[in-house]
């Protein structure tokens, strides 16, 4: 079926979320990778992104009702929640800071058991 | 007019007045005042008693001075103790249904032993003033004196048994304390002690005597005794109401009941075999020995027997007889050799004791208590004359010390000479000391006893108490002949004797009494004294016998068919008893009238010369065998020590063998058991309860440790993780969604 809508020839959905999917494994791979906390927190933000790609997409699409934007609401509440999430991360990042002097997170363990 | 009752009951309250006001001021008190409020007490006490004599005898039915055969006892009675049902005689009733009396009871023989213990007992107050007043608790002693002779008239006053078990406890307790008022002396403490401990085992019996009439009658008032028991001496059951409320007193139990109050007796009276504390009762002062081991107290047993005399089966009478005889003989035999002035005088008492109970069990009351009452005035009139030469001398009691002192006390040397007579009993026809007519009662109703008696046997209760009058009148006459006559043996005290008339004042007082003792009309009021006791046996029980003639006619073993027939033709019998009466006094006057001649002569030759001929006759070996074996006093002391003492003390090593090995090892056992159990609990405690705590706990650290692999606190492995969950459920779904 993947095969069917990429050789379409014409830019469709399966494009969209082949980018979407490619952004999620970016996202993913960036936090499993990266020791750095900004890093992770850019992975983050892609994952998120990598989600909004796929409302907008759906919004376009397989739903036939014109003119809705549901997709398109969807995702700027993500974005919304995506900047206050960052905030917080970036508080919890400062203290984290303070106390170890360092933003690596393999530094982070207290909560070993 | 006062009535003789109300006379007497006040005669009795004065000494517990002065021992009252004496225990709680007598010290401040002090000496000699003390002594004098005691005497004044106890003088009241014998003017009230000799009113009360006048006053009883003056209360005839015409108001006449009579001598007043037949008049009624006064019986005044209190409900006391509640005891539920009671049997009584009728025509009698308690004072308040239900209850045992308290009661007061006088008759003749009250009045007389009144005026005998006030007499005597002012008498020893008196003597006592001058003989104590060196003594440190002189006032202690007048309080004792006083509780004593509180102790005693209420001892005669009281009317039911069990008012007489409480004063004759009391007047135990006084002779204990007063045995012992030198305590600071090991050998009167341990007297004391002797003493008391003698009169509980005869107190036992007494409650035991108590015990078997209180369960079959309910009831203990002498008059009450007198009506439903009046017929024991004719030796039957006795049943007591009719039908099926009948109670039915077996003679068996009757006899037990007597030998029991006997046994009271025994140990008051100092009888064969508990006499032992009379002699050693001689460590108090010497009034007190005048007093309360002479006069008095110990005469107690007698009065009993003699109160409860109706009520005493012939079986009963025939062991008092056998005890009487026992003691009177045994205690002569002792006194010949007694070197202290005041055993000798103990052991004499003993003696007339005897002679006492040997009178009451051959039946002859009236010679039994006349002689109580003449004994007491003249062996308090000895015991005091002792105390008289033990003050002289300087509390030297040894007659070996003495010798010659009625040169130099001759007061003292010529009433203790009265005092010798009386017991020895002077006398010839109707003239005598008072000895004599009481003894001569006692040994002529012995006589008509044995002759009544039938077998050869009996003839022992004549014979005996004979040839012991010889030697009472032979010991009585030593004593006084080495104390008074012959040559001083101890020069020095001899030089310092002295006597003071304070002291000889009651000494001549009771000297008198001592001789004119058998005249005064004691005999009289005694035999009054019968007839009142008669008067409460109703006509159907007048088997009411052996009162003032002989025992009855018939003994243990014999039917009793002459008893009745002897009352019903009471008559045809007196012609018969005139004879024995007759034979019995010529018996008496041929044999018994020389003893005081033969002893008093033999024993004033032989001890003459002090212990010249004496020592002569010691030289011979049995009889210095037999002079040890009579001083050691029969080695009554050790046979006792080795029986009771001795056996007390293997049964106390037995019981402490039992505590030690049975008590103990038991107890040993359990807690050896519960250690056992103790350290089985601790294993279990240690491996079973905290195994199961530190278990669980250990449990927990495992599953923990299991559980704590996967925390490795790494942001990055739990991302890991979760994605590899998530792709895995992914692929999941997938396989699912294509297959």
């Amino acid at each position: 079926m993947m095969t069917q809508m990429l050789a379409a020839g014409s830019i469709g959905l399966m494009h969209y979320l082949v980018v979407a999917a490619i952004m999620f494994c970016c996202g993913v791979a960036t936090i499993l990778l990266k020791r750095n906390a900004i890093g992770i927190l850019i992975g983050i933000e892609l994952i998120l992104n990598a989600a909004n790609v796929n409302l907008v997409a759906f919004n376009r699409y397989p739903a036939p009702g014109a003119g809705a934007v549901d997709g398109q609401i969807f995702a700027i509440f993500v974005i919304v929640l995506a900047a206050a999430e960052a905030a917080v991360a970036l508080a919890i990042l400062l203290n984290f800071y303070n106390n170890f002097a360092t933003v690596d997170v393999e530094r982070a363990d207290n909560l070993k058991g | 007019m006062p009535s003789p009752a109300l006379l007497l009951l006040i005669a009795t309250l004065l000494p517990l007045a002065s021992f009252v006001v004496l225990l709680l001021w007598g010290k401040r008190i002090g000496n000699p005042y003390a002594g004098h409020i005691g005497t004044l007490a106890v003088a009241g006490s014998f003017v009230c008693s000799v009113l009360a004599m006048i006053f009883w005898l003056y209360a005839g039915a015409d108001n006449s001075l009579s001598w007043g055969a037949n008049k009624a006892p006064i019986e005044i009675s209190f409900p006391w103790i509640p005891t539920g049902d009671a049997l009584w005689p009728a025509g009698h009733a308690p004072a308040k249904p239900g209850y045992m009396d308290l009661s007061i009871y006088v008759d003749s023989l009250t009045v007389v032993m009144f005026v005998m213990i006030t007499i005597v007992a002012t008498s020893v107050h008196v003597f006592s003033i001058k003989y104590m007043h060196e003594d440190a608790r002189f006032p202690r002693f007048f309080t004792y004196l006083g509780l004593f002779c509180f102790s005693m008239l209420g001892l005669v006053l009281g009317g039911t048994i069990l008012q007489l078990f409480v004063f004759w406890e009391l007047v135990g307790l006084c002779s204990y304390l007063l045995i012992g008022f030198w305590y600071e002396k090991k050998s009167a403490s341990n007297a004391a002690i002797k003493a008391f401990i003698a009169n509980r085992v005869g107190d036992l019996g007494f409650l035991v005597g108590f015990g078997i009439l209180f369960y079959h009658l309910g009831n203990a008032s002498l008059p009450a005794l007198y009506g439903m028991l009046g017929s024991a001496g004719s030796g039957g059951d006795i049943t007591i109401g009719s039908g099926a409320s009948a109670v039915v007193f077996s003679s068996t139990a009757l006899t037990l009941m007597g030998l029991g109050l006997f046994c009271g007796a025994v140990g008051k009276s100092a009888q064969f075999p508990l006499h032992v504390w009379l002699p050693d009762a001689m460590e108090g002062p010497t009034p007190v020995s005048a007093l309360i081991h002479a006069a008095t107290m110990v005469a107690a047993g007698v009065y009993l027997v003699g109160r409860i005399f109706p009520i005493l089966t012939p079986e009963a009478k025939l062991v008092i007889a056998t005890i009487g005889l026992i003691t009177l003989t045994m205690a002569a035999l002792i006194a010949i050799t007694q070197s202290d002035i005041k055993k000798v005088l103990a052991y004499s008492t003993v003696s007339q004791l005897g002679y006492m109970m040997l009178a009451m069990g051959v039946g002859s009351w009236m010679g039994g208590l006349f002689h109580l009452i003449t004994h007491a005035f003249f062996k308090a009139l000895l015991f005091l004359g002792s105390g008289s030469v033990i003050h002289a001398a300087h509390h030297e009691q040894e007659l070996p010390q003495y010798g010659g002192l009625a040169h130099r006390i001759p007061w003292t040397a010529g009433t203790f000479l009265v005092g010798v007579l009386a017991i020895a009993g002077l006398g010839f026809g109707p003239l005598g000391f008072s000895g004599f007519f009481s003894k001569d009662t006692i040994l002529v109703d012995a006589a008509q006893f044995a002759q009544l008696s039938g077998g050869k046997i009996y003839w022992i209760y004549f014979i005996v108490p004979v040839i012991v009058a010889y030697i009472t009148a032979f010991y009585m006459m030593r004593c006084w002949t080495l104390t008074f006559a012959g040559k001083p043996r101890n020069r020095h005290l001899y030089d310092h004797a002295h006597e003071d008339p304070v002291m000889f004042i009651p000494l001549v007082v009771l000297a008198i009494l001592a001789v004119g003792g058998g005249y005064i009309g004691v005999q009289s009021m005694l035999r009054n004294s019968i007839q009142e006791t008669r008067a409460y046996v109703s006509s159907d029980r007048q088997a009411f016998v052996g009162f003032d003639t002989a025992f009855q006619h018939r003994l243990p073993g014999e039917p009793s068919e002459m008893a009745a027939e002897s009352v019903d033709a009471g008559l045809v019998e007196e012609e018969h008893h005139d004879a024995i009466y007759e034979k019995a006094h010529h018996l008496v006057v041929m044999y018994v009238t020389p003893a005081f001649l033969v002893g008093i002569g033999l024993a004033f030759v032989i001890y003459r010369k002090g212990y010249r001929y004496t020592d002569a006759m010691l030289r011979f070996a049995p009889l210095k065998a037999l002079h040890t074996f009579l001083y050691r006093k029969m080695y009554i002391d050790e046979l006792h020590n080795a029986l009771f003492v001795g056996g007390a003390h293997v049964v106390a090593r037995l019981c402490g063998m039992v505590d030690k090995y049975v008590v103990d090892g038991l107890v040993n056992v359990v807690a050896y058991a519960a250690r056992v159990v103790a350290w089985i609990s601790g294993i279990h405690d240690k491996y079973v309860i905290d195994g199961a705590v530190v278990g669980s706990g250990k449990l927990a650290w495992l599953i923990g440790g299991i559980g704590r692999g996967a925390q490795t606190g790494r942001v990055r492995g739990y991302v890991t993780l979760m994605i590899l969950v998530f792709a895995a459920g992914l692929v999941v779904a997938m396989a699912c969604y294509l297959a």
